[in-house]
């Protein structure tokens, strides 16, 4: 420790050069580093730390998914019934929301990084390559969780606080509990492949285009070859309705967003979703749904597990 | 917050596992794909205190940084940082180890205060601990009003100060300094080695910095590792070097080929430099010699100086 030049006392308001003082503390291990930078992330994915405009789109975004869930609060006060099913939402308004989201804030977390060659000041600290990408993934996964379930939340509490007796509320229990698990399903393959887009561009309006065009196009093309392949015709299914070809029922494996519900549904959701149910094929949705992530993943680890990024 | 490592980067004190050297190499080598050698069977070891790291672009300096942290890893060889082998311990030696890039590496969006904390949280520092010694670190790099502005506004010499402040942040016991004075003017040149050789006379943290201009660094440095063509030049401290480097040199109006030839007689082996002759200063009396020596030939004495032979010269000399 160096010796202290120029010391006054305190009361004198002398600004002295106290030399270079050692760090004798606490030092955190990796873990610990690990999950300052998912809370890090977390904040500036919501725009938290970022100045005012890096909130609009999340806080726009969170207030536009929350309307449906206040709407069923208000229309369950007048003494109607629930509006919404929990297992879907309002199914288009929940992909739109998520792709403004995604696109609008994966950039946030991974592509300011790469633009400014920050990497190898995480590379150079206890951190190891691969925990950068995974604290970034679990950030943008949490935030996409609490962007679908906490509207549900709402639902479900606007719809309990009319309910009449320990039976209704356990009946609205248990139809939410699949519905927050779909919730996750959904944030964590949007995450992933929406953080595995945006590293791959260290332009933010790049990175930007690249998730909205993959999530939109893809969007499009299941509801088309829906049609094509048949589909169900437009309006309402009816109970006892032909069931939908083959075609159609294979349709939704084209879109991350039809990939879950279709999930859903051979899981045994029952609430209209997007694409037919898809019946026998159902399986396929699971497998698509894991191709999916485990692609995204591997994407994410090739990626920042390159030397050049040092 | 859990996980309270047993590492702790307290002076280095005798205890210490680094007594000896805090860098060491054997038979190092590093090949790229592309059939590139960046470093060739490099042996060497880097003792305590500010040592120079010096080469040619593409001498294989940034490579051989970036394998001592573990960020590459090495075709064959050895290498270990602070006793801590760079293979396998390489967790360890980042946790003790600060860096400082060569390229731009920081946000322009974000205050250089708040970038500084992120990274001293990410250095394993508790939140307060962070903020604390982001601040100092900031103001022993000379940067104290302007930390909260975006680093964005700042202009190149200021950049280079919180790229060496995030090195600094965690209180390492050895710093990585790739190219520190790059793209700087001279003043900027002078003012960040004032403050490299501050760091590691008064902060007492050992320094590797390297750098493609000897003569720029070999004012600050205790040792001196010279490299080229990924391979060992010299390595020797810096009072080796200086020790041949102490040179006279004698300027005289004419007669110079006659003054040659007497010094030569009385064995001070001149050598030419343009328009003077440089003799080399074995002791006190050679600057005696050299005026009796002009005085006797009655020659007309122009300059008598005492130089430091740029480090550079030798090796200019010894290396064909």
């Amino acid at each position: 420790m160096t010796a202290e030049h120029g010391a006054l006392p305190a009361s004198g308001g002398v600004i002295h050069d106290i030399g270079y003082r050692r760090y004798t503390g606490l030092r955190l291990g990796r873990p610990a580093i690990i999950r300052a930078l998912v809370w890090h992330s977390l904040r500036s994915s919501v725009g938290i730390g970022r100045g005012a405009k890096a909130k609009i789109i999340p806080v726009i975004v969170f207030v536009v998914m929350c309307l449906p869930a206040v709407a069923n609060a208000v229309a369950v006060a007048q003494g109607g019934h629930r509006l919404v099913p929990y297992d879907t939402y309002l199914f288009g308004l929940r992909v739109l929301v998520l792709i403004i989201f995604i696109a609008a804030q994966a950039p946030e977390l991974v592509s300011r990084d790469l633009r400014s060659h920050v990497l190898p000041l995480y590379f150079c600290r206890p951190l190891r390559r691969l925990d950068y990408p995974l604290a970034k993934l679990t950030a943008f996964i949490l935030a996409c969780l609490a962007l679908i379930e906490i509207p549900l939340l709402l639902l479900y509490l606007g719809t309990i606080a009319q309910a009449s007796g320990p039976s209704a509320i356990w009946a609205q229990t248990r139809a939410l509990i699949p519905g927050l698990l779909i919730g996750l399903l959904w944030a964590v393959l949007l995450a992933a492949i929406g953080l595995a887009l945006a590293s791959l561009s260290g332009r933010r309006a790049y990175a930007t285009g690249s998730i909205a065009i993959y999530f939109f196009l893809t969007w499009i093309l299941a509801g088309l070859l829906d049609t094509i392949g048949g589909g169900r015709g437009r309006g309402p299914l009816t109970e006892g309705a032909v069931p939908a070809a083959a075609g159609a029922r294979l349709s939704g494996l084209v879109s991350p967003f039809t990939t879950v519900d279709g999930v859903r549904q051979w899981l045994g959701g029952t609430s209209r979703g997007p694409i037919p149910p898809p019946g026998g094929y159902g399986p396929l949705y699971g497998v698509m749904f894991l191709l999916l992530l485990a692609g995204a993943l591997g994407l994410l680890a090739a990626r920042y597990r390159k030397a050049d990024l040092t | 917050m859990t996980a309270q490592l047993p590492l702790r980067a307290g002076p280095p004190g005798p205890g210490a596992r680094d007594a000896a050297a805090v860098i060491e190499t054997t038979a190092l080598s590093k090949h790229y794909p592309a059939g590139v050698t960046a470093l060739d069977e490099l042996t060497v070891q880097v003792e305590p205190g500010i040592t120079g790291l010096v080469g040619a672009n593409g001498a294989g300096k940034s490579t051989l940084i970036k394998i001592l942290l573990g960020l590459l890893p090495a075709n064959g060889g050895q290498a270990a940082v602070l006793g801590l082998d760079c293979a396998r311990e390489s967790e360890q030696i980042r946790m003790l180890t600060g860096y400082m890039p060569e390229h731009d590496c920081l946000p322009p969006d974000v205050a250089a205060t708040e970038f500084v904390t992120h990274l001293g949280r990410m250095s394993g520092l508790p939140p307060t601990a962070a903020k604390e010694r982001a601040a100092e670190s900031l103001r022993h790099v000379g940067l104290y009003e302007e930390r909260y502005r975006q680093i964005g506004t700042y202009s190149t010499g200021m950049k280079q100060r919180v790229k060496l402040a995030q090195a600094l942040v965690g209180d390492p016991r050895l710093m990585l300094l790739d190219e520190p004075t790059n793209g700087l003017d001279p003043a900027g040149r002078a003012a960040m080695l004032d403050l490299v050789a501050r760091i590691g006379s008064e902060f007492g943290i050992s320094i590797l910095v390297s750098s493609h201009l000897l003569g720029e660094i070999e004012q600050i440095c205790d040792h001196l590792v010279v490299i080229d063509g990924g391979r060992l030049l010299r390595a020797d401290s810096m009072t080796s070097f200086t020790q041949v480097s102490q040179v006279l040199l004698v300027e005289v109006d004419e007669g110079l080929a006659e003054l040659a030839a007497e010094l030569a007689v009385r064995g001070l082996q001149p050598t030419q430099e343009e328009r003077g002759l440089l003799v080399q200063i074995v002791s006190a009396g050679t600057y005696d010699d050299v005026r009796d020596t002009v005085a006797d030939l009655g020659l007309p004495l122009h300059r008598l100086e005492q130089r430091r032979r740029r480090v550079e010269e030798l090796f200019r000399e010894e290396t064909p």
